[in-house]
């Protein structure tokens, strides 16, 4: 897995890419919660990913709840077909958050 | 003051003329001691043919001498207790005093003198400091400092803390107590040792005292490069005992230590080996003189250390394992028509599966996943498991089972971490299952051997969010119908290299195995997953219900 963050308008973006498995899950949890608790709104880009697996889910899913108790606003865009697979199974795409890409959220878009 | 019953025993026990019928009878009116001594009668530690049954034969058996020193453990023990001085650490104390008492055994057996009069010297002579620290409780937070000092340099202390020392304290409590002279002699004068004007047997004891006290602080004191110089002078000059033996001596003390905390019921930390402890000295020479031999010495200490705390991980992991596998149902549960099958991929597991009978006839049931792996995901596993073995006794419907289950979890759970889980009730009359599904993987309705159904998760896991909704599913569950529930570990097996299963895989198995009995037909797809040529990366866990 590889990352990278970037400033767009209010949001800092996480680009996450490649096999988010138990490997290196603690390290996009640690980029995730890093971003948050620098008090800024988060967006994770999934789009380059093409697996992950529970605990890559758990990562994003502690960003999720630290963000709803920071205040903060989380959100997944670009959901690859694979990931969005693993959320749809879990029902986790009822609780996060997703859209089709930054330019849809920040238009007010789906 | 002790109990006077016990104090009695002690003085009869003194007394050589004094016969075993009089002391039994003593002995008798203390149930304490009684019970302790027929207990002790009966330990390994001293090892008596056939069971001890009654006061006076253990009384003969035991002899007087280690009768007094039984007596004398339960009167100081009963003397003060824990709960006047909560802060207090008194098992440490009490530790330090049974070394001293061990010590001090040793070393009159080595000197050929009387080793149970040795053993209770070593255990008195400081009780004078516990009664310090009850009278002057503001204090109790020095006591880890006294602890980790040298005999001579607590003593000072002690003089500047309380203004006394432990040999006055000592004196007067064993004068009060009527004990033995040469025990109260030995009490308050073992700081002084030969120098003072005392009695030849007075004397001897007060050596074995001030050993025992040097030897113990090899084991505790924060000195211990000063701590083995001096009680090897010591033993020198009093018993003309070389280095080389002062080892050997030293080198019993751990092994003693257990045996006598397990005969007198105290209660030990782990015992260092006196090697360590040498070794540890000589560190301290490297940096002064940095010799091959002792930098060698220093890596096989590391790598001694290093396999001790391996070995201590495994034997906690393995306990860590016993626990999760006692969490699953065994072969005591079995249920007809109903079977579970849990394979971990680690010694811990973040998958369980749980079955069990309710009062109605009814079978309550479930499988789940733990989010991540490790130790924290096996803890949360024994939670959830533990939650849905309980409550699930008293809530039936498998749809509020979850919405609890889900609130308990979110409460007390780390940020992030969550459950996956489907859970169910068979009515084994009707043939009716009712099932919800937390964020777990669709449970498989096979007819025969083909693929019937499936029904997807409705809800998230549980642990992710406050109200959720955990919608039912009904179905009924007839013969020739088998729902199969699994985990993730199952799917993402690595069959034939890189390949995953996959549900295509999954479906092959259970049509290629489904006219097995449930359990054997569980193993049978386990075992082909297995052997397939894959890795097995997750832990994989089955559970089968047959119509």
């Amino acid at each position: 897995m590889t990352y990278l963050i970037e400033e767009k308008n209010d949001y800092l973006v996480v680009y996450l890419e490649g096999e988010v498995d138990l490997s290196c899950s603690p390290e996009a949890r640690r980029v995730i919660l890093d971003c948050l608790q620098k008090q800024r709104h988060l967006l994770v880009d999934l789009s380059r990913v093409s697996y992950i697996d529970s605990s890559g889910v758990a990562s994003l899913v502690e960003g999720y709840q630290v963000s709803r108790s920071k205040n903060l606003n989380f959100a997944l865009v670009g959901v690859s077909d694979n990931a969005l697979n693993v959320l749809k199974l879990a029902r986790l795409d009822q609780v996060f958050p997703i859209y089709t890409s930054i330019e849809a959220l920040l238009q007010g878009g789906s | 003051m002790p109990p006077q019953g016990v104090l009695a025993v002690v003085h009869a026990c003194a007394r050589n003329e004094m016969d075993a019928t009089r002391i039994s009878e003593l002995v008798t009116q203390v149930p304490s001691l009684s019970a302790e001594l027929l207990r002790l009668s009966n330990t390994a530690y001293f090892g008596f043919s056939g069971e001890v049954t009654s006061i006076a034969r253990a009384v003969t058996l035991i002899g007087h001498r280690v009768l007094r020193n039984i007596a004398l453990c339960i009167a100081m023990k009963a003397t003060l207790k824990p709960d006047q001085l909560p802060a207090f650490p008194v098992a440490e104390f009490w530790e330090m005093a049974l070394r001293r008492g061990v010590c001090a055994r040793i070393l009159a057996a080595e000197a050929a003198q009387d080793k149970e009069a040795g053993f209770t010297v070593g255990l008195l002579q400081d009780f004078g400091l516990l009664v310090m620290f009850y009278l002057n409780p503001k204090v109790t937070n020095e006591w880890s400092r006294l602890s980790e000092l040298t005999p001579d340099t607590r003593y000072d202390l002690e003089q500047q803390l309380f203004n006394t020392t432990h040999d006055r304290v000592g004196f007067q409590l064993a004068q009060a107590w009527s004990l033995p002279e040469e025990f109260t002699i030995a009490m308050g004068y073992h700081h002084q040792g030969t120098s003072a004007e005392i009695d030849k047997s007075s004397v001897e004891l007060c050596k074995l005292a001030q050993c025992a006290d040097w030897m113990s602080a090899v084991f505790t004191s924060d000195n211990r490069r000063e701590a083995i110089k001096q009680s090897r002078s010591l033993l020198l000059d009093y018993y003309g005992i070389s280095s080389e033996q002062s080892n050997d001596l030293m080198a019993q003390v751990a092994v003693s230590m257990n045996e006598a905390a397990s005969a007198f019921r105290f209660d030990l930390g782990e015992q260092v080996d006196f090697e360590d402890l040498i070794g540890e000295a000589n560190l301290h020479l490297v940096e002064e003189n940095l010799s091959f031999q002792q930098m060698n010495w220093h890596l096989e200490h590391t790598l001694k250390e290093r396999d001790k705390i391996a070995s201590e991980l495994n034997k906690e992991l393995d306990l860590a394992r016993e626990v999760q596998r006692s969490l699953l149902p065994d072969e005591s549960d079995h249920l007809e028509g109903i079977a579970g099958l849990n394979v971990s991929a680690k010694v811990v597991s973040g998958d369980f599966y749980d079955f069990y009978k309710l009062r109605n006839g009814k079978v309550a049931f479930c499988i789940a996943d733990v989010s991540g792996k490790g130790m924290n995901a096996a803890l949360l596993m024994a939670k959830a498991s533990s939650l849905f073995h309980c409550l699930g006794k008293s809530i039936h419907d498998p749809s509020k089972l979850l919405a609890m289950l889900n609130r308990e979890i979110l409460e007390t759970s780390i940020h992030g971490m969550f459950v996956t889980m489907l859970a169910g009730v068979f009515d084994p009359e009707s043939r009716v299952v009712k099932i919800a599904n937390a964020g777990h993987l669709p449970a498989i309705l096979m007819r025969g051997s083909t693929f019937d159904s499936e029904y997807p998760a409705m809800a998230p896991p549980l642990g992710v969010i406050p109200d959720a909704r955990f919608p039912l599913d009904e179905l009924r569950l007839t013969s020739n119908m088998h729902l199969y529930l699994y985990t993730d570990g199952l799917l993402e097996a690595k069959v034939n290299g890189e390949q995953r299963l996959e549900r295509e895989g999954l479906l092959q198995l259970f049509s290629r195995y489904s006219d097995i009995p449930p359990a054997m037909r569980l193993l049978h797809i386990v075992t082909d997953v297995r052997s397939s040529g894959g890795r097995v990366d997750d832990d994989m866990t089955i559970l089968l219900l047959k119509g």
